[in-house]
C-alpha cells in the first residue's frame, strides 16, 4: 500500500546546490544520466547502488536503491519531466522507506552550464511532504504561525 | 534513526488540524478541551487526532493529573530536523563523489590515449 501520506496542503521546501566540476558538460552529463556511471557517485559515502536503472526519455523512470551496511536499502524512484541534453534535467523524485510509504515527494532540476571546458552544475530541489512542514514549524518560517512556532523554536533549543 | 518512527512522526505531521494542536502546545501544557477550543471538531475527533499524536511521540499525556494535560515531545521533531539535513548531505556527498568520479574518468582517458579535445 503505498499510501502517499497527504500532502497537497503541504508547503515546499527548496534546497538549491552548485558546484563547478574541472570537467566538460558532455561528460557530466553523461554521468548523470547513463547508469553504468550514476551509480558510481550516486549517494553518500559509503552508499553503493545495487540498483540504477535510467529510462532516459520523458516519461521515463529513474530507480536507484542505495544501500549501505549500516542504513540498509534506500530505495528512490523518479519519472524524467524533461530533458535537454546536455543543459537540463528535470525529474519527479520520491523517497520510499521500506514498505514502500512515501518519505518525500520532490522534484529536481539539475541544470549544467559550460564555463570553458568546466561545468557548473546547480541542483534544485523542490522538496514537497511532510519533512519540510516540520522544519519549518522548528524555523519558525510557515506565515501564519509565527508566534506559537517561535515558542516551539525556543522550546526546542532548550531540550 | 529508526525509519519506523520517522514514518509514524510524518504521517503524524501530514495533517493540518495536528500541526495546529503541535502549535498551540508549544505555548505550555494544555488540557484537552483547552485544545479543542479553537477547533470546529467534537471532543472524539480531537481525542483521535490527540491519538495520533501520541502515538508518533509528538505529545504525552500526564497520567497523574485528573485532567490529562498534554504536552509536546520535541524528540521526533528534531529527529525529522536531522533527516532533512540528511537531504542536504545526500547531495553534498554525491557532488563529493561525483568530482572524485570525473577526475578518475578524465584521468582514464588520458592513460588511453589522447581523445579529441
Amino acid at each position: 500500500m503505498a499510501s502517499a501520506a497527504k500532502t497537497s496542503e503541504a508547503p515546499y521546501r527548496e534546497l538549491t546546490i552548485t558546484r563547478v566540476f574541472n570537467a566538460p558538460r558532455d561528460l557530466v552529463f553523461k554521468v548523470w544520466t547513463d547508469p553504468k556511471h550514476l551509480s558510481q557517485w550516486w549517494g553518500p559515502r559509503g552508499f553503493t547502488n545495487p540498483v540504477c536503472e535510467v529510462d532516459l526519455r520523458v516519461g521515463g523512470e529513474l530507480r536507484i536503491v542505495m544501500h549501505s551496511p549500516d542504513w540498509g536499502d534506500a530505495p528512490m524512484k523518479g519519472t524524467f519531466r524533461e530533458i535537454n541534453a546536455p543543459e537540463r534535467l528535470v525529474f519527479s523524485n520520491i523517497a520510499v522507506d521500506k514498505d514502500g510509504k512515501t518519505l518525500l515527494e520532490g522534484t529536481t532540476t539539475v541544470t549544467f552550464e559550460d564555463q570553458g571546458g568546466k561545468t557548473k552544475l546547480t541542483v534544485h530541489t523542490h522538496a514537497r511532504g511532510v519533512a519540510p512542514i516540520a522544519v519549518q514549524m522548528l524555523a519558525g518560517m510557515e506565515q501564519g504561525w509565527t508566534e506559537s512556532i517561535d515558542k516551539l523554536g525556543d522550546y526546542l533549543r532548550q531540550i | 534513526m529508526p525509519q519506523d518512527r520517522l514514518s509514524a512522526t510524518f504521517s503524524a505531521l501530514a495533517d493540518p488540524t495536528r500541526r495546529a494542536i503541535l502549535a498551540r502546545l508549544a505555548s505550555g501544557e494544555t488540557s484537552v478541551t483547552e485544545l479543542a477550543e479553537p477547533f470546529a471538531m467534537s471532543m472524539p475527533a480531537i481525542s483521535k487526532h490527540l491519538k495520533v499524536l501520541e502515538h508518533a511521540g509528538l505529545i504525552a499525556r500526564s497520567r497523574e493529573a485528573q485532567w490529562r494535560p498534554c504536552r509536546l515531545e520535541a524528540g521526533p521533531l528534531k529527529d525529522i530536523a536531522g533527516w532533512v539535513e540528511h537531504y542536504r548531505r545526500f547531495w553534498e556527498d554525491s557532488f563529493d563523489r561525483l568530482d572524485l568520479y570525473l577526475r578518475k574518468l578524465q584521468k582514464g582517458e588520458k592513460k588511453n590515449g589522447r581523445k579529441k579535445k
